[in-house]
C-alpha cells in the first residue's frame, strides 16, 4: 500500500500519475465513487472525503478503513493533511476531522511507502528506494 | 534529553511519545492539561487514561501553572499538551500578562529535574482560515511557543499521520 498526502492543492494527483506509472482511468474519486469500489481500485483520490461519506452514513469509519486495508492492500491513496487547524466549533466538524486522522494513521501504518507532497515536490517520509 | 513532538488532529502524537518513554527505568510521570469539559473531553482523558496506565505511568493532573509542579529529581515526564495549556492560561480568570514567557518558564523548570522530558503540541496555525483577533492570538502564541521549545529540545519531531519526521536532532523511534 503507499500513501500519498499534502495540502489540498499541492499536485499530489499529478505526482501519483509520474511516480508510480498510475494511469487517470485508474483513479476513483473518494469524494463520489461508490464505496465498495474502492475496495478494489488502484488508485483513490480525496481519500479524506470518503472518510467523511462513511462518517455522515453514521458508519464506523475505523472499521471501514481496517476492512479496506485487508481487501485492497496494493492500493494507493490519496488524501488531504486536514489535521493542523483551530479546533472546529461544530462537534461533527471536529469528530469527522478525528476520523480522518485515525484514518490516516491506519492507511499510514499499513502503507510500505508514505509520500508527502509540498510544492509538487514529492518526499519520502517512509519507505524509500522505491522502484517501478 | 527533551523532544517536542507536534502535529495536528488525532496524528498519532500521543502514541508516539509514550513508545519514546517506553525503554525508560525512572518514575514516569503524565501531565495532564486537558480539563474534562464536555463528553468528548470526558472519553479522550478516559482513554488516555487507560492507556497510560498500561504503561505505568502517574498522572498528574495540572491545568496551568507548571512552575508550581514538584517531582523527583531525575524523573521521566510526559507534558499533553501545550494546546490545552495554552488555552487554560489563556481563557482564565487571572491571566499572565505574558502567556508565552511563563509557560516557557514553566517547561525550563520541568526540563531542569527530570531526565527525560517529552512535550507533546500541536499545530493549529494550517488550515487557511481567519479567525477571531482572540484566536488568531492564540495560534500566534501556540506558534511562538513551540518555536522557543523547539530551540531548547534536544529533538523536535513532527508527527503525520503516525509517521515521525525529524526536524531536529535524532531519529529516536
Amino acid at each position: 500500500m503507499i500513501m500519498v498526502i499534502g495540502g489540498a492543492c499541492e499536485n499530489k494527483v499529478q505526482t501519483v500519475i509520474k511516480l508510480f506509472s498510475v494511469d487517470p482511468s485508474e483513479i476513483v474519486d473518494g469524494r463520489k465513487c461508490n464505496l465498495e469500489e474502492v475496495m478494489k481500485s488502484r488508485c483513490i483520490s480525496n481519500f479524506h472525503f470518503l472518510i467523511k461519506r462513511i462518517f455522515e452514513l453514521g458508519k464506523d469509519t475505523d472499521e471501514f478503513v481496517k476492512r479496506f486495508c485487508n481487501q485492497n492492500s496494493k492500493a494507493i491513496i490519496i488524501m488531504d493533511e486536514i489535521g493542523c487547524g483551530v479546533v472546529p466549533i461544530k462537534k461533527n466538524d471536529r469528530k469527522m476531522r478525528e476520523a480522518v486522522g485515525r484514518a490516516g494513521c491506519i492507511i499510514a501504518e499499513n502503507s510500505k511507502y508514505a509520500v508527502r507532497v509540498c510544492c509538487g515536490i514529492n518526499t519520502f517520509i517512509k519507505g524509500n528506494n522505491y522502484e517501478n | 534529553m527533551t523532544t517536542l513532538i507536534c502535529g495536528g488532529s488525532k496524528c498519532g502524537k500521543s502514541a508516539l511519545a509514550e513508545k519514546i518513554l517506553d525503554g525508560v527505568c525512572e518514575q514516569k510521570f503524565y501531565i495532564a492539561t486537558m480539563q474534562p469539559y464536555g463528553e468528548e473531553a470526558f472519553c479522550a482523558i478516559e482513554r488516555h487514561r487507560r492507556i497510560r496506565n498500561e504503561k505505568n505511568f502517574e498522572t498528574i493532573e495540572k491545568y496551568r501553572d507548571l512552575e508550581e509542579i514538584s517531582l523527583p529529581n531525575g524523573c521521566a515526564i510526559l507534558l499533553e499538551c501545550l494546546g490545552n495549556l495554552l488555552a487554560n492560561e489563556m481563557f482564565c480568570e487571572y491571566t499572565s500578562k505574558n502567556i508565552a514567557d511563563k509557560i516557557i518558564s514553566g517547561l525550563i523548570h520541568l526540563k531542569n529535574f527530570s531526565s527525560e522530558l517529552v512535550i507533546v503540541s500541536s499545530i493549529v496555525d494550517c488550515d487557511g482560515i481567519e479567525y477571531s483577533p482572540e484566536t488568531t492570538k492564540y495560534c500566534q502564541i501556540l506558534a511562538e511557543i513551540n518555536s522557543r521549545a523547539a530551540e531548547f529540545s534536544d529533538n523536535v519531531i513532527e508527527c503525520v499521520y503516525g509517521i515521525p519526521i525529524t526536524l531536529k536532532g535524532r531519529a529516536i523511534c
